[in-house]
């Protein structure tokens, strides 16, 4: 990754996340996003064109769409089909529970990658924070997509309860011609009154970031950048992408940092009125941001691997930036590995 | 290299100009790639029109730099971009 060009400033983000809608046909209890019922003011079809005609016009490459629950959107396929038309390339998150074989032949194209979630390799640890019945129906959609040959990802949110089953995950994805895909659970949203029940123990992280190491097939999206260790280190990031490689359009149509920090102090323009480029390159939250140095953390020996690491999980734990990520494998967590249940 | 050769995007590339030079993404492993040569290629040279000796000529003009030389380092970025697999020549004869 060149640090040192995207230090000096890229012309527009490598990927926007957009979560489409707030709404949600499952109750996940660790949502980022408390999705649930649709909200006001989420952007028409008609706004969510002129959104990526300026996300495309700034060149964005891609487009990591999440929600809520994308499939929901009666217009999305559509925004789908406007996107690609556009050029950009979409990773559509999703809980599967709605894809079926019409909706997969019709995503069955080139520039779009699937991440269908799954929090366990059964449906009862599956099911027992993503509701009854789910992990049926994602087994079914994963089914279709396979069928499409289409590139799909197994995106499981590390939590104590899908901890011990990574492996099993593993074989499970690769039964569907799926990689694994593991994301870092951060306390937003419901994941805020989640978090003390399902964020991993230091000892499981350690051992996490060793599983890592040796699953160099299984990817994270780089959001435990800060825990890889030297065996992954030519993947990824090694410091926060927010602000310099990608940045977050809400439901409504704001822009923000990230996805973990739709916070209103955060809030740094409003699409479609704002103009993307302008908002990009000019507003002060994201130059503020930009600046964001974790002082403290720059004699340590893995600076150079995690920068500080999340500002996002600092923020909601600390309830400020510039400090730290709370689950630093040096500060915060000094106990030896153990490789339990994961192999 | 061949002066009348254009170069094109492979399928799943795209690229865009940046302060440092060009920027490419590759959909197929979602990987970037860093191009440091400032303004020497703008991106919508691989739009496959413009022929490598055009360029050269173009630069020759602008830069006031021997022509030798620039041709020796258009070629040493394409041949690199293009090991990447990122693009490749055409003949447009």
């Amino acid at each position: 990754m060149g640090n040192r060009f995207v230090e000096r400033g890229l012309s527009a983000p490598v990927n926007v996340t957009w979560e489409v809608s707030y709404a949600c046909n499952l109750s996940c209890t660790h949502c980022l996003s408390d999705s649930g019922p649709k909200r006001q003011g989420e952007l028409s079809t008609a706004e969510c064109f002129q959104a990526i005609d300026q996300l495309a016009a700034a060149k964005v490459f891609q487009l990591n769409i999440g929600g809520g629950e994308p499939f929901l959107r009666p217009d999305f396929l559509d925004l789908m089909d406007y996107a690609h038309q556009k050029g950009v390339v979409t990773c559509i998150s999703t809980n599967g529970t709605l894809i079926d074989d019409d909706t997969a032949r019709r995503l069955a194209k080139e520039m779009v990658y699937i991440q269908v979630s799954l929090d366990g390799a059964t449906a009862a640890s599956n099911d027992a924070i993503r509701g009854k019945g789910s992990f049926e129906k994602v087994i079914s959609a994963l089914d279709c997509l396979r069928k499409q040959h289409i590139e799909v990802s197994v995106n499981t949110v590390l939590t104590r309860k899908s901890y011990p089953e990574l492996d099993d995950l593993v074989v499970l994805a690769a039964a569907y011609g799926a990689k694994l895909r593991v994301s870092r659970f951060r306390p937003a949203g419901r994941g805020k009154d989640a978090w003390n029940e399902l964020n991993i123990t230091g000892e499981q992280m350690i051992a996490f970031s060793d599983w890592l190491g040796r699953h160099l097939a299984v990817s994270t999206g780089d959001s435990f950048f800060s825990l890889s260790s030297e065996d992954r280190r030519s993947l990824g990031l090694n410091m926060c992408g927010a602000c310099k490689l990608t940045c977050c359009l809400s439901p409504q149509g704001d822009i923000f940092p990230c996805a973990f920090l739709q916070e209103p102090e955060f809030r740094a323009g409003k699409l479609p009125e704002d103009r993307f480029t302008e908002i990009w390159s000019h507003s002060p939250v994201f130059a503020s941001f930009r600046q964001l140095e974790i002082k403290s953390c720059e004699s340590c020996h893995r600076f150079d691997m995690c920068h500080g690491g999340c500002p996002a999980i600092a923020y909601h734990m600390k309830n400020r930036l510039g400090v730290p990520d709370p689950e630093c494998l040096v500060n915060c967590v000094t106990v030896r590995p153990q490789r339990v249940g994961v192999n | 290299m061949d002066s009348s050769q254009v170069y094109v995007l492979n399928s799943g590339v795209q690229v865009r100009r940046e302060n440092f030079g060009l920027l490419f993404y590759n959909y197929h492993g979602l990987r970037l790639y860093f191009v440091p040569i400032g303004d020497l290629i703008d991106s919508d040279f691989f739009d496959g029109i413009q022929t490598v000796g055009s360029l050269v000529e173009v630069l020759h003009s602008r830069k006031n730099q021997p022509k030798q030389w620039i041709r020796a380092r258009i070629e040493q970025i394409l041949q690199l971009i293009t090991e990447k697999g990122l693009i490749h020549g055409e003949s447009i004869c």
